[in-house]
């Protein structure tokens, strides 16, 4: 519409010229006198409420002059009328007036709103302020608290204490003047003077560390020249062997042995020092050693199980394994139970006693651990080969061996009595099943390892090593005497075997020059065979039979005459004299219990053994009491002739023998002692 | 251990009772003496203790071969000596050995004679000689003062206590129902009851009556006899054999009574005490068998 494009050049024209004064003036200039018409003043002045009713009025003039020009319009005039046109020009007049008024409007509106918006801006402008402000104020406050949260390093470290410090530091640096008041001073002065004695230490301790590199330097310079040394002192060890063993002196062999031997359990060093001690001391013939694994000592050094609670354990999970599993296991479990209860020490001791002849009797003693006894095993060495007797397979048997040492010590059971609770619980009924593997636990054993038990009799009050040495000087002079006896009985039984009855020239004179009677025979016999026999009931009841003596049989024989000898020989031979028990077949059965003179022949050989002996030890007792048989048996063969005066023909036996009578007593009997060097027989 | 061998080879040799009779002493051949309480043994508590002796010594080197009791004194005779003991001092376990007494003792030994010795003095009064070997038994017939020896000469001689002549000998071998020569013709045991004499040893044990001179019954027993009594109307006899033969003067014998002992060497009545009235017999064992009823063995004492 034309009048909105004047309306919008209008307002171009009013709006430039708060802005460019100079164009609003060129357009001034431009338009003659032309009024300069600005709206916006005019807003200012006017009056909203006065320009509402304007709008109002003039809207109510333009309805009137509407409806007076629809009046006129009705009433038939002409289009062209004055009236109407007239009115018309008042309308374009009001209209005129109410486009002002929207313009007023308009530009009310917007000033309000540019109003509004300016205040606006300056609302937020203030209120970014106001945040702002805050933010920092935030900041701030965070900054104030982390400043004032501040730990300082200087407080992590340990000052000391403040007297100590005014006693120490020098004047300079604690200023106690200025320190005493102000905290911060002292704080300051207090780390100053930390920091000098750190520096001071410091320097110290560098020192000190260059110290101990050149002292460690030197020590290293002196090692390597010991170790320089070794491979000498090494050479001149072995230089000196054949040396040591020219002197006898066995050091290095000691030394080792001594290595060793901290790793043997205690009952064995005990015996390994006391056996030693012995040796070197009274017996040059007896050496010990060490044998056995010494590694495996070492590892059992280590704190033993308790092999008590190992078996609960086990038990129980035995019980479950019982109702999964069959039987075989149990009876493995148990198996490796014994096995773990009776195992032994790995190292072991070797005692060496060396006869004169040459003879060597070999002891290898054994630790068992768990039940803490002793055992030995034994094996003679000799120079010269001992084949050939057949009875004296027994006598150097090493299970035998060293029966009854000691007087009923029989080395089939333990001695320690809390064995039995622990075989109980393995179901070891009896050790002796086991003592030809582990050896034999006789108690002199015990008593040599210085392990002493409880068992009824009475008991020294000695332990250990005491108790050791008190008793080996007897036990080994026993053992050799034993392991004499058995050889010399061994060469005896080989030559008796060939119906040879050794006599030695110290014990001829116990016997008549000429001895007729000779022994055929010569064997061994078992126990049973022994027990079996009708004449030795009599020693049996007496009781003086046990079950580890050595039972032999001998004949005699002098023409038709035979005399049947049944020997029992304790092993203590010849402390113990062998016992014999006599049965002559001629002319009918007799025995010692039937016939006085038998029982008289036994007793020459049984009771009166002390003039038998021969030269000490004592070795040729039992060939001598053969020996006596035989002449005995001359005696009553040749005597008894003499009883029967009426008889008719010849004697079987004449009589050689010189007696001075030749009955005596009640009973008869006949002369059976010979009498050197008169060379007769008498009566005792 | 030596103990019980010498145990096993002992042999008694001779017992003899005391004067009260409580107690018996008996020899062995090791040479020791044992006395024993037979009070203590017969007593109703009697233990085995009590079958021990109360004392046991050593009395001679060889063995003991008799034992003889007189009122106070105990005579032992070993090899060649003779002791004396007295009996008090033995009952309280001393011993010492002295001799008083106011009879004679006649000692027959291994010298083939016969010594009476007079036990006050100690004196030998006289020797009878007449063996040829050595004598084995005495015994004295008191109302005719005749001591009766047999010896191993196989002879018996009677011998006047008086005059100390002898009066008869009688060589009991020579006598076909007695002679045993198998055995030989020693006589080793005498006894004697007024007019009747036992005699026995190699030969049979007979009975003999002393008027005639003549065996009136021989005994069937089988081994050589070492000791016999007479005890009332019965003949006990011990010797080779475990056994103690009772017979009758007929000449049977009545029965053997087994005993410990395979042989026996001496037997002993305790007649003077009438409570303790025992029979002990020992022999080749260590054992004296005592019978408190002749017919049975009641216990055993041991050295």
């Amino acid at each position: 519409m034309s009048s909105d494009a004047v309306k919008k050049r209008k307002p171009k024209v009013i709006r430039s010229e708060a802005g460019a004064p100079e164009t609003k003036r060129g357009r001034a200039e431009g338009d003659q006198d032309v009024r300069v018409y600005n709206e916006e003043v005019e807003l200012e002045v006017r009056d909203p409420q006065q320009d509402y009713m304007l709008y109002k009025d003039t809207c109510a003039a333009l309805a009137k002059l509407m409806e007076e020009i629809q009046e006129l319009k009705a009433g038939g005039a002409k289009v062209q009328s004055v009236e109407i046109e007239e009115r018309r020009t008042q309308c374009s007049v009001h209209f005129i007036t109410l486009k002002k008024l929207n313009r007023l409007a308009h530009m009310r509106l917007k000033k309000g709103r540019d109003q509004t918006h300016e205040a606006k801006q300056r609302v937020d402008v203030l209120h970014l302020q106001l945040q702002n402000l805050l933010y920092e104020v935030m900041h701030l406050q965070k900054e104030i608290g982390k400043c004032l949260e501040f730990r300082s390093q200087h407080e992590e470290i340990e000052l000391v204490s403040e007297e100590e410090f005014f006693q120490e530091a020098p004047a300079e640096i604690s200023r106690p003047h200025v320190t005493r008041d102000d905290q911060h001073q002292l704080t300051l002065a207090r780390l100053d003077w930390e920091l000098e004695q750190r520096k001071r230490l410091a320097e110290q301790y560098k020192m000190s560390l260059a110290r101990k590199e050149k002292i460690q330097k030197a020590i290293e310079q002196k090692r390597e020249y010991l170790s320089s040394l070794q491979p000498g002192l090494q050479n001149i060890m072995q230089a000196s062997l054949p040396v040591q063993e020219y002197l006898a002196i066995p050091f290095e062999h000691m030394q080792k042995q001594a290595e060793v031997a901290r790793h043997l359990p205690p009952p064995l060093y005990v015996l390994l020092v006391q056996a030693g001690a012995y040796g070197q001391a009274c017996d040059k013939n007896l050496s010990v050693s060490i044998s056995g694994d010494v590694d495996e000592a070492k590892a059992l050094s280590r704190p033993p199980e308790d092999s008590q609670d190992d078996e609960s354990d086990s038990d129980a999970e035995e019980e479950q394994q019982n109702t999964k599993r069959r039987r075989a296991t149990l009876g493995v479990q148990l198996d490796d139970k014994r096995k773990e209860m009776l195992r032994r020490h790995p190292l072991s001791l070797c005692v060496d006693l060396k006869c004169k002849d040459g003879s060597v009797l070999h002891l290898f003693f054994y630790y068992l651990m768990n039940l803490n006894i002793l055992t030995v095993k034994t094996k003679v060495s000799t120079t010269t080969d001992l084949s050939g007797a057949v009875s004296a397979g027994e006598l150097l048997n090493s299970e035998s061996l060293l029966n009854c040492l000691y007087a009923s010590d029989h080395g089939k059971e333990t001695p320690n009595p809390a064995n039995r609770y622990q075989f109980d619980k393995v179901g070891i009924t009896t050790f002796g099943d086991y003592v030809s593997d582990l050896g034999h636990p006789f108690v002199w054993v015990q008593k040599l390892g210085g392990l002493q038990f409880s068992s009824g009799g009475a008991q020294s009050g000695l332990t250990g090593s005491a108790l050791s040495a008190s008793h080996m000087e007897r036990t080994m002079k026993l053992l050799r005497g034993r392991l004499q006896a058995r050889l010399a009985l061994h060469k005896q039984f080989s030559s008796l075997e060939h119906s040879i009855i050794p006599v030695s020239s110290e014990c001829q004179h116990l016997f008549p020059a000429k001895v007729v009677s000779g022994l055929v025979r010569w064997t061994t016999m078992s126990c049973q065979e022994f027990t079996e026999l009708g004449f030795v009931q009599h020693v049996l009841k007496a009781g003086l039979v046990h079950e580890t003596d050595l039972f032999f049989m001998a004949t005699v024989e002098r023409g038709t005459a035979r005399l049947r000898a049944a020997v029992v020989m304790n092993p203590r031979y010849p402390e113990v004299a062998p016992l014999f028990s006599l049965s002559l077949h001629w002319k009918g059965e007799r025995s010692g219990r039937t016939d006085d003179n038998l029982q008289a022949m036994e007793s020459e050989v049984n009771v009166f053994r002390s003039e038998l002996q021969g030269p000490r030890p004592g070795l040729q007792l039992l060939t001598n009491q053969i020996q006596r048989l035989c002449v005995c048996l001359d005696v009553y063969l040749e005597t008894e002739s003499q009883v029967c005066d009426g008889s008719e023909g010849p004697k079987e036996f004449p009589r050689e023998k010189m007696c001075l009578r030749t009955a005596r007593g009640p009973s008869r009997l006949k002369p059976f002692k010979y009498n050197h060097p008169q060379g007769f027989f008498s009566h005792r | 251990m030596f103990i019980s061998l010498q145990l096993l080879h002992m042999s008694v040799f001779s017992q003899s009772f005391s004067p009260c009779g409580r107690f018996l002493a008996a020899g062995n051949n090791y040479g020791e003496i044992a006395v024993f309480s037979l009070s203590a043994a017969l007593s109703p508590d009697a233990s085995e203790a009590s079958q021990k002796p109360i004392l046991n010594f050593t009395a001679h080197d060889g063995p003991v071969f008799s034992l003889l009791s007189t009122d106070t004194h105990l005579l032992s005779a070993g090899n060649g000596e003779i002791s004396a003991w007295s009996w008090a001092e033995l009952i309280k376990k001393v011993r010492i050995s002295c001799s008083v007494n106011d009879n004679s003792l006649i000692v027959g030994g291994g010298d083939n004679n016969i010594h009476i010795m007079d036990m006050e003095t100690g004196i030998f009064k006289s020797v009878l000689k007449g063996h040829t070997d050595y004598i084995h038994c005495l015994c004295f017939k008191e109302r005719e003062e005749e001591i009766l020896s047999g010896g191993e000469d196989g002879a018996v001689r009677i011998w006047d206590a008086r005059t100390n002549r002898p009066v008869h000998c009688i060589e009991v071998f020579k006598y076909e129902e007695c002679a045993r020569p198998q055995f030989g013709k020693w006589i080793s045991c005498l006894a004697t009851d007024s007019d009747w004499m036992l005699c026995g040893g190699g030969p049979s044990l007979s009975l003999w009556h002393l008027r005639s001179m003549s065996p009136t019954s021989v005994f069937p027993l089988p081994g050589c006899q070492r000791e016999a009594v007479f005890y009332q109307d019965l003949i006990m006899s011990v010797g080779e054999g475990p056994h103690v033969s009772h017979c009758l003067h007929g000449g049977t014998v009545k029965a053997q009574i087994p005993c410990t002992p395979s042989s026996l060497n001496t037997l002993a009545l305790n007649l003077k005490n009438s409570e303790h009235r025992v029979m002990t017999v020992g022999g080749s064992s260590h054992q004296i068998d005592v019978f408190t009823n002749f017919s049975y063995r009641a216990f055993s004492l041991s050295f």
